[in-house]
């Protein structure tokens, strides 16, 4: 499969895998606290590629507390990428299951699903979040459940149109006239032809979680000191932006990384599924 | 006509909708706004007071009725942080984002569709693979960082080059206090908007290229473009009038998409260069944990994207040269 893709997917695969494996061994392999604080004025603002005050080399640099960028960007990568991954995943397997309701059962459900959906998708994104984030307690249960609550719309509208499109098909008839239950023939029949889709919408969807979740947690409204998330650390940089880019730069360019391959993986995903279906 | 009646119908329904939404979500949250307007030392029958006063003493179905008809009537309330009627706050804002929304919006498509069909003039070849991944980064890069990269770049990059003061582009707000109402004022606004339109026009552009390169793409492998070849039509000519006019209606539904993207990006941009916007407003509001603030902001954030999705549905058809005699 990933055989034929284009050399830039192929790249894209490469780097994101390589991040991801860097955030998920890189902390026990650097064996530097992320967010302990030591001699804060001989390490602190120490350049990337350079010795602090205690000797110590940062590949780079310290921050304004001395603590290691390169220690912080990998544990907050941790968390960047949970949020984004399992944010999407919720809002796709929401999504899913409600437009799955709708495409299966016109009337009333329907028409409750697809008016809840056009409500929700008339309020910017970014601005439903912030609202709710401003209500409730900010916090990583708060940010993936109203990144979920705000993200199944999309995939709820494929689904329902594929499920739509199936109930009428030949072989639904058939399992229905083989005396096949509603379960059945939604889980068997249905369920599995119109899924991929759904899939597809899914992975360029956390790319959008991501930015999202930098994005609130770059507002204080996400993940909360002393855990780093990328968001916040661009927010700790915003202050020392003369003085020091680095502590700025580091974690928006791994936002930048993380997003850019997850998108060229989704719209190549997305153009074989659209070549597949002769869509 | 009946078409147009029973649209703006969908949308007051669905504007109703939102208000419903906007009510229950502020209403369920945890906390009472009379605590958070009392100092800490308030007694009880201050506390009952202020609620009685405020109203959140009526059951909930009363209070939404009537928020429902102040909305109905234009009283967005008064905001709890300032004690200064809403609708004063947003009267001072929404000029400076609308100005913002619709300088950046057309550059956006500007931008947005020329990059997309020079992509698809060139579909297959090193160029269109190079802008496709310029495009996909500049679409994946958080706006609040690009902003405060271009701010580092007109501060201390400009410091680092040499370039004299007077040439640099100024980081923050919206004019310098010194030039109010003189004849410099004008100049001052346009210094003072190139960075926050430029980082929103080039966030939205790369969104815009994307799919209009998909949708030329598409529209160049119909049959009325062939026939205009065949015809002997010349290419650039049929390129223009055949191509990518007929992906423009496509291209136009997609720019109505993406308003609720250039808000969320305008209240990055508000917020990192300090532009009194809409954006703004609605981060102060939120930070202040200001109630009444942010559901007139949010309302008002949901009114423009239900109008342009309304007006869109209205225009659209006119725009494809395939129904013009229809």
């Amino acid at each position: 499969m990933i055989g034929n893709a284009p050399l830039r997917v192929r790249i894209a695969i490469a780097l994101l895998l390589l991040l991801v494996v860097a955030c998920v061994v890189g902390p026990a392999l650097l064996q530097r606290d992320p967010t302990a604080i030591g001699d804060v004025l001989a390490q602190r603002f120490s350049a990337p590629m350079q010795r602090d005050g205690s000797q110590i080399w940062h590949l780079f640099g310290t921050d304004a507390f001395g603590r290691d960028v390169l220690a912080r960007l990998l544990q907050a990568g941790r968390l960047s990428l949970l949020v984004g991954v399992a944010g999407a995943l919720l809002s796709g397997v929401l999504g899913a299951a409600l437009g799955a309701v709708a495409g299966w059962r016109p009337g009333w459900i329907d028409m409750a699903i697809t008016a809840a959906s056009d409500t929700l998708q008339s309020i910017p994104r970014l601005v439903l979040l912030l609202a709710c984030a401003a209500l409730w307690r900010p916090g990583i249960p708060t940010l993936l459940t109203v990144l979920a609550l705000t993200g199944w719309m999309g995939v709820a509208r494929l689904v329902r149109a594929e499920v739509g499109g199936l109930v009428e098909r030949d072989f639904v008839a058939a399992a229905r006239v083989l005396g096949a239950s509603q379960r059945r023939m939604l889980s068997r029949h249905v369920l599995p032809n119109a899924i991929a889709p759904a899939l597809v919408a899914t992975t360029l969807g956390i790319g959008n979680a991501i930015l999202l979740e930098s994005g609130l947690s770059f507002l204080g409204l996400g993940v909360q000191a002393p855990a780093p998330s990328w968001g916040n650390m661009i927010a700790g940089g915003r202050e020392h932006l003369v003085t020091a880019p680095w502590i700025a730069l580091a974690p928006g360019l791994a936002v930048v990384l993380t997003v850019t391959t997850a998108t060229i993986i989704g719209d190549w995903l997305q153009e074989r599924l659209a070549g597949r279906t002769g869509g | 006509m009946a078409h147009l009646l029973r649209r703006s119908g969908t949308a007051l329904a669905l504007l109703w909708l939102v208000c419903t939404l906007t009510f229950a979500l502020v209403h369920s949250a945890p906390g009472d706004a009379a605590l958070l307007l009392l100092p800490p030392e308030a007694d009880a029958a201050t506390l009952t007071r202020l609620r009685s006063d405020l109203g959140l003493d009526a059951p909930m179905a009363q209070q939404y009725v009537r928020w429902l008809g102040n909305i109905a009537r234009g009283d967005l309330g008064t905001s709890l942080a300032t004690g200064r009627p809403v609708i004063e706050s947003v009267g001072d804002a929404l000029p400076v984002s609308l100005g913002l929304g619709a300088a950046s919006l057309t550059l956006t498509v500007l931008i947005g569709v020329a990059i997309g069909s020079l992509q698809a003039r060139r579909a297959g070849t090193l160029t269109d693979t190079w802008l496709t991944i310029l495009c996909t980064t500049v679409y994946s890069a958080p706006t609040f960082w690009l902003s405060l990269a271009c701010v580092a770049a007109v501060t201390v990059g400009a410091a680092a080059f040499g370039i004299p003061p007077a040439w640099r582009l100024p980081a923050f707000g919206l004019r310098d206090p010194g030039v109010l109402d003189s004849a410099a004022a004008p100049l001052d606004m346009i210094r003072h908007s190139v960075l926050p339109v430029l980082v929103l026009a080039l966030t939205g552009a790369a969104g815009v290229a994307r799919f209009a390169r998909s949708a030329i793409v598409e529209a160049a492998r119909g049959d009325y473009a062939r026939t205009a070849i065949a015809k002997g039509v010349s290419e650039n000519r049929a390129w223009f009038r055949h191509v990518v006019r007929i992906a423009l209606p496509g291209v136009a539904a997609l720019v109505a998409l993406s308003v609720p993207s250039i808000v969320a990006g305008s209240v990055f941009v508000e917020g990192v260069f300090a532009w009194p916007g809409m954006g703004k407003l609605l981060l102060t509001a939120v930070s202040q944990r200001d109630h009444p603030v942010i559901l007139a902001v949010t309302l008002l954030y949901a009114t423009a994207v239900i109008a342009t999705n309304l007006l869109t549905d209205l225009i659209l058809p006119r725009l494809d040269p395939r129904r013009s005699r229809a």
